[in-house]
């Protein structure tokens, strides 16, 4: 009995009769909704810098041809977007519960205000590259040659190159893993420092050595060769990531398929192999878009039309426009921009799960 | 099911050899336990009969062929992992189905024989959910389902309670033994934890440091342990051991002077079991603990031979700390061991009468 009361007595603190609780609890959650609306803020201020001009890309691609470059789309476009984000940051820090319906009203009378203010001025005329050739040839008005490829060539190209790529990196990055985390062997550990020294190294120093060895084993100016190239730079990357997806699987799962009656081969097809997915996806899509995006080997491995991808298309047709056409040049990087964007929002999952943790020596 | 044997069985990984010399003969159908703290070599041994280490010298012998050389995949064995190693991404159906993918077993067949496991061990509830979405308990039955499906010719069970809380652990104890006592299955346990092992084996191989120290039945090797680590590794609360010297004269604990029957000489270690402490007795002992355990109360007592824990049946404390009861026990209840820390067979003590 004495003992309880002691303790009764001493552990917990002195409450004051009459404390306010819902008043506590009502200053917390405004506390809260202070702090997250400031972090949205800054956030929001911070980004600014990085979407004014991937908005302004965008409004370029769809104004009228021949239009100068301006800026009226553009600050139209912001003076009805930036209010209505400022209003949906004020409305998500406001108390009241269910502000649902108000945030679909801001996002109709935003759309409305568009449709006003800037519909007028849109216009799909600079995407008419995608069906007819024949534009680049009339902008550039006989300066130079004229025999540019379709883009759609260029958009194939590219394809194949960055899919090409992804097919080499996952299949020897994923075999290379495996066995780098499951087996011993002599110089394993020089081996995974050499990794990392790999993928410090800056590359493009390579640019002349590769060169002469794809014309020496007559790949220069093939696809494949580009593909085998930009394969091998990114491999000690992507065989980091998978080590440390395959260190993460327990090798009991593995011995015990093997108890089970599974070969070594089939353990790791039916067995481990299922546990990296996310893995083998993540690095997917950086081969993916390292080989969409790849400009310098391109640029220098592949020399005849018919070879370009779309970050050559790109360059060319901006150089030799010129001045000339703006709206054009937009359209086309927007085109150029889109597979990336598109595969960055339904991977986005798998990118971020990640990590070097757990990886070891 | 089958005899295994295991001849001269060693594993080394470069110096470090982690089994030395095993010899072992398990019959068909008996349950063995592998027992010993960790680093022993009793998970090295398992996973050698399981084939998925292969011996560095010796033979392993399934029904007296040799198996050295034999894959895992096709020995045949049932295994249940501690971590239950199951696969993740398959549902417990598939998970249970796993080993029959390897066999020419038919369609029919193999949901008859998935569902018959599944009922053995009392998951047919959950065959189509996840290993994640089940409990520790149930992804130990679900192991336990896989490694049976087969009808293998060993089970081998590597300290497959040790992830259980205290209360599923006794259920999952009494229905492992049940069901190979029902399907006569040739068991090996490995277990750090003596309870397991004598509660559940026919058979217990004592291991430390690679080495077997005795094979017994649970009550010889608790009452006859053949060498101090046994005897030491054995019983909870733990065996009261104390240096002692023994002469022609007798043997000396710290103070006390026992008398000896038996033969024993030089530097000695006298082992008494606390139980087999009687607390109240002609040897001098004052009480400087006292830990009640619920059915028994563990007395710390200080002796003329050193510190002694004695534990005595009732729930209540019969003695108060500062009291001065003496002790008293039975000589053959006695064990002594020599230098080396081997028991010395028929050497007894006993409390010389004053």
């Amino acid at each position: 009995m004495s003992a309880t009361t002691a303790i009764s007595g001493t552990a917990s603190p002195p409450v004051a009769a009459g404390t306010d609780w819902a008043g506590l609890a009502r200053r917390s959650k405004a506390a809260q909704r202070r702090r997250s609306f400031l972090l949205h803020a800054s956030l929001f201020v911070c980004s600014l810098p990085v979407i004014v001009p991937y908005v302004w890309l965008l409004t370029l691609a769809f104004s009228p041809r021949g239009a100068p470059v301006g800026t009226t789309i553009l600050w139209r476009a912001l003076v009805v977007i930036l209010p209505a984000i400022v209003v949906w940051l004020v409305m998500a820090a406001s108390p009241r519960g269910n502000t649902r319906a108000l945030g679909g009203l801001v996002v109709v009378v935003a759309l409305a205000l568009l449709a006003v203010l800037v519909g007028p001025l849109i216009s799909l005329e600079n995407w008419q590259f995608l069906f007819n050739p024949d534009v680049v040839a009339e902008i550039k008005r006989g300066v130079g040659d004229n025999d540019y490829p379709s883009i759609w060539l260029a958009a194939g190209n590219s394809l194949l190159l960055a899919g090409g790529e992804m097919v080499v990196v996952c299949t020897v990055a994923t075999l290379a893993a495996y066995y780098l985390s499951r087996f011993e062997f002599y110089g394993r550990g020089t081996f995974l420092k050499g990794l990392m020294v790999l993928h410090a190294f800056p590359v493009y120093t390579l640019v002349i050595p590769i060169f002469l060895l794809m014309y020496w084993v007559g790949m220069l100016d093939t696809i494949v060769g580009v593909v085998l190239v930009i394969a091998t730079l990114e491999l000690p990357f992507a065989i980091y990531i998978m080590k440390g997806f395959f260190d993460a699987v327990p090798w009991e799962i593995e011995m015990s398929a093997m108890a089970d009656g599974a070969s070594r081969r089939q353990a790791f097809w039916l067995v481990v192999l299922p546990q990296v997915k996310v893995g083998i996806a993540a690095i997917a899509i950086f081969a993916f878009l390292r080989g969409w995006e790849e400009y310098v080997f391109v640029a220098t491995l592949l020399l005849s039309k018919t070879n370009w991808v779309m970050s050559l298309f790109l360059f060319f047709f901006a150089q030799d426009t010129m001045g000339l056409d703006h709206g054009l040049v937009s359209a086309i990087a927007v085109f150029y921009l889109l597979p990336s964007l598109i595969l960055y929002a339904f991977t986005q999952r798998y990118l971020t799960q990640v990590s070097f943790s757990g990886i070891k020596g | 099911m089958a005899r295994i044997e295991l001849v001269g069985l060693e594993k080394a990984w470069g110096s470090v050899t982690a089994v030395d010399d095993v010899n072992l003969a398990v019959e068909d159908g008996e349950f063995v336990a592998l027992l010993g703290p960790s680093g022993c070599g009793k998970t090295t041994t398992l996973f050698m009969l399981a084939g998925i280490y292969k011996p560095t010298a010796g033979r392993l012998l399934f029904d007296g062929h040799e198996v050295n050389d034999v894959e895992a995949k096709d020995r045949n064995i049932g295994i249940v992992f501690q971590s239950y190693a199951l696969y993740p991404h398959m549902t417990v159906r598939d998970n249970i189905a796993f080993p029959l993918r390897f066999k020419s077993t038919s369609q029919a067949e193999r949901q008859r024989r998935v569902e018959e496991a599944a009922a053995l061990v009392r998951v047919q509830e959950l065959l189509d959910r996840r290993p994640s979405q089940l409990s520790g308990g149930q992804q130990q039955r679900v192991a336990l389902a896989r490694a049976l499906v087969k009808q293998p010719q060993l089970l081998l069970l590597d300290e497959p309670l040790s992830n259980l809380d205290a209360t599923l652990r006794l259920t999952m104890r009494s229905e492992i033994k049940q069901l190979q006592a029902k399907l006569g299955l040739t068991t090996i346990l490995v277990t750090h934890d003596q309870l397991e092992a004598t509660t559940m084996a026919d058979r217990i191989v004592c291991m430390n440091k690679g080495r077997i120290e005795q094979v017994d039945g649970p009550d010889d090797l608790y009452a006859r342990p053949n060498s101090l680590f046994v005897a030491g590794f054995i019983g909870a609360p733990p065996i009261n051991l104390l240096p002692g010297v023994a002469g022609p004269a007798g043997v000396s604990v710290g103070e006390a002077s026992l008398a000896l029957s038996g033969k024993a000489a030089g530097a000695v270690t006298l082992g008494i079991r606390p139980e087999n402490i009687t607390v109240g007795g002609p040897l001098p002992a004052e009480v400087v603990q006292i830990e009640p355990m619920g059915r028994e109360v563990l007395y710390l007592l200080r002796t003329t031979m050193g510190e002694i824990k004695a534990l005595e049946a009732g729930t209540v404390a019969r003695w108060h700390i500062g009291e001065r009861p003496g002790i008293t026990f039975q000589p053959d209840a006695t064990l002594l061991f020599d230098e080396a820390g081997r028991r010395v067979a028929g050497a007894n003590v006993a409390i010389r009468n004053q």
